[in-house]
């Protein structure tokens, strides 16, 4: 096992709201070690989101961080003060966000971008457009030279993205944190997004948490996987073990729910019936309880705990229990 | 630098192929021209008085023909050009700068900063103009510092809401927040992320308040609350005319025919401009 390099431990947010206190996030617990590369599915809503803005600590002004730490490198960043929390960003954590066509600044070309976000670097102008011109040229874009004095609109969506990554990765962060990186861009783009990030990963040694909800990209990509549900772990564990061994019905109604799983041609394609549950009045036991076709009377009354399984494989569910009573 | 002013000239490059624009530029143009020159240009010292040559229509030796006092109306409205000029462009960028400050601090800050510079503009905005500059020249009379006070003071709200507005929207979007979560300052994003959004739009605003500026000027000179009366005044000039129309109409074309040409001039090159200075309409031409 390597070092750890973010640990994420008994992690409880709540929004605030007229309603009353949004549970966003509930005992959220795992670790990303140094240059691995963790994966974080679930459906619109579970609480990626949140987790990711509380790394970073940009969450909107009515977020609570009720309990838990979020330690990177062994400090807290919720503890942190805001100054050292910003030197962190950018610098040891970075980011790359879902729509390539919104992240860039309209009115500035892609090079005084790249330029200005070395800020902290003491290297002279032309130095750091040294360094742009050649991470452009990492992430694949021809003729980087020329294309830095041209302005974001001049670039597709997938150069966009890729200029995106370049950016983040320029400062040799330590954590890279994709947030659905590939979700806005067409099936071709993103098996190179894939490529390109897998190569990076290799060449800048950075651990990278990959949100995304598509089960292939995550499969492809990750060493772990953390499965999310209505702003709890369900399940969490090394990939392989995961996609052939589900240990949550969650989990495995997701797996059947993917397109590329599907083997025969379907009429309708498979969903879960149901919706996520209201999070700001939660049901009692399990929160999955009311879409799972193998609920027992304890799910209605108990929550479960996320429980070690073996060698790296937790999940949360009362059918793993030997001794469960139907 | 050599970067900026390669942009430079490209804007001016784009006014140019715009036939409008072409037409605002050689107005504004000479009318710059003529006010940094004017010591030069003219024929006759302007506030020179030559009671035997009153009232004269136009010949050779006074193009414009003379006052009720014999002074050289041609020297009289090339020297009430600078003096626009010296009114407009300072009252002009002071209030952009002020207002876009203002503006940037009030969309980007708390909550209560917010609604106090609201409040404050809204203040402003209340005063009818005319009453204003007639309170302020009250306090301390009339001259060129005063009108350009008073025209900077009732501009701001203008600058800072159109600045305020525009932060409000960028705040929000995503590459703002990407920055942010690049580590990135508030002086930074207000500065190198936000700032170049926003000049362009103010830019269009300032080239299109100018004409109202030297109207509004004229307008205060006109009324006796603009530059005090030796100095030579677009509006004054105009208003000596208004009053001896019987006796020679020269005079009001002398003072008419520039506030026009002024108002249409920078008119053009606005809105030019704001063609020209959006990277996003760069692109469809």
């Amino acid at each position: 096992m390597t070092e750890t390099l973010l640990e994420i431990d008994n992690l409880n947010v709540d929004y605030e709201t007229a309603r009353g206190d949004l549970k966003a996030l509930r005992d959220i617990s795992f670790d990303v070690g140094r240059g691995e590369i963790v994966g974080i599915v679930g459906e619109s809503g579970c609480g990626k989101s949140t987790l990711i803005s509380s790394i970073l600590r940009l969450t909107a002004p009515n977020t609570r961080f009720r309990q838990g730490e979020i330690r990177f490198k062994g400090e807290d960043l919720l503890r942190l003060p805001e100054r050292k929390m910003r030197d962190l960003r950018g610098a040891d954590i970075s980011i790359v966000f879902q729509d390539p066509m919104q992240t860039h600044n309209p009115v500035l070309s892609i090079g005084r971008q790249m330029v200005d976000i070395q800020h902290r670097s003491r290297a002279s102008k032309a130095e750091k457009r040294e360094l742009a011109s050649q991470m452009l040229g990492a992430v694949g874009i021809p003729d980087p030279e020329a294309r830095l004095d041209q302005f974001p609109h001049e670039f597709s969506g997938g150069m966009r993205q890729r200029i995106a990554i370049a950016m983040a990765l320029m400062s040799e962060p330590d954590l890279l944190i994709a947030d659905e990186p590939t979700t806005a861009l067409d099936a071709t783009l993103e098996v190179q997004i894939i490529e390109r990030l897998k190569e990076l990963q290799q060449k800048f040694h950075c651990a990278i948490l990959f949100i995304s909800h598509h089960l292939g990209v995550i499969a492809e990509l990750c060493d772990r996987v953390v499965v999310m549900y209505a702003g709890a772990v369900v399940e969490s564990g090394d990939v392989r073990e995961i996609f052939h061994n589900p240990k949550h019905p969650y989990t495995r109604r997701l797996i059947e729910c993917d397109p590329g799983h599907i083997k025969e041609r379907a009429r309708v394609l498979p969903t879960i019936p149901g919706e996520v549950p209201d999070l700001a009045e939660l049901p009692d036991g399990c929160v999955f309880r009311e879409r799972c076709n193998q609920a027992v009377h304890r799910c209605a009354s108990e929550v479960p705990p996320l429980e070690l399984l073996k060698g790296g494989h937790y999940a949360a569910c009362w059918l793993n229990r030997v001794e469960v009573e139907v | 630098m050599e970067k900026s002013r390669s942009e430079f000239s490209q804007i001016i490059r784009g006014i140019a192929r715009d036939p409008l624009g072409l037409m605002g530029l050689i107005i504004v143009g000479t009318i710059v021209v003529c006010a940094v020159l004017a010591v030069w240009i003219v024929p006759y010292d302007p506030i020179a008085l030559n009671i035997k040559d009153r009232l004269q229509g136009p010949s050779t030796a006074h193009l414009l023909g003379t006052d009720q006092l014999g002074r050289d109306t041609f020297s009289r409205v090339i020297m009430g050009g600078q003096v626009a000029l010296k009114v407009a462009l300072p009252a002009v960028f002071g209030a952009m700068a002020i207002g876009l400050t203002l503006g940037m601090i009030a969309g980007y800050g708390p909550r209560w900063l917010d609604n106090l510079l609201m409040l404050l503009f809204d203040t402003i905005r209340s005063f009818p103009t005319v009453m204003f500059a007639l309170a302020v020249v009250a306090l301390v009379g009339p001259s060129l510092q005063t009108v350009v006070f008073v025209v900077m003071a009732t501009s701001i709200p203008t600058y800072g809401r159109v600045a305020r507005t525009q932060t409000l929207t960028l705040r929000n979007s995503e590459f703002i927040l990407a920055e942010r979560s690049m580590g990135a300052s508030v002086a930074r994003i207000l500065g190198v992320h936000m700032l170049p959004n926003i000049v362009g739009v103010l830019a269009v605003l300032a080239a299109m308040d100018i004409p109202t500026v030297i109207a509004l000027e004229a307008g205060l000179s006109f009324l006796g609350l603009g530059v005090k009366p030796p100095t030579p005044s677009w509006g004054a000039l105009l208003k000596d005319g208004y009053a001896l129309i019987r006796q020679t109409p020269w005079l009001v074309v002398g003072g008419g025919l520039p506030i026009i040409l002024a108002t249409l001039g920078f008119t053009f090159l606005g809105e030019s401009l704001r063609d020209v200075v959006d990277p996003k309409l760069r692109k469809q031409r």
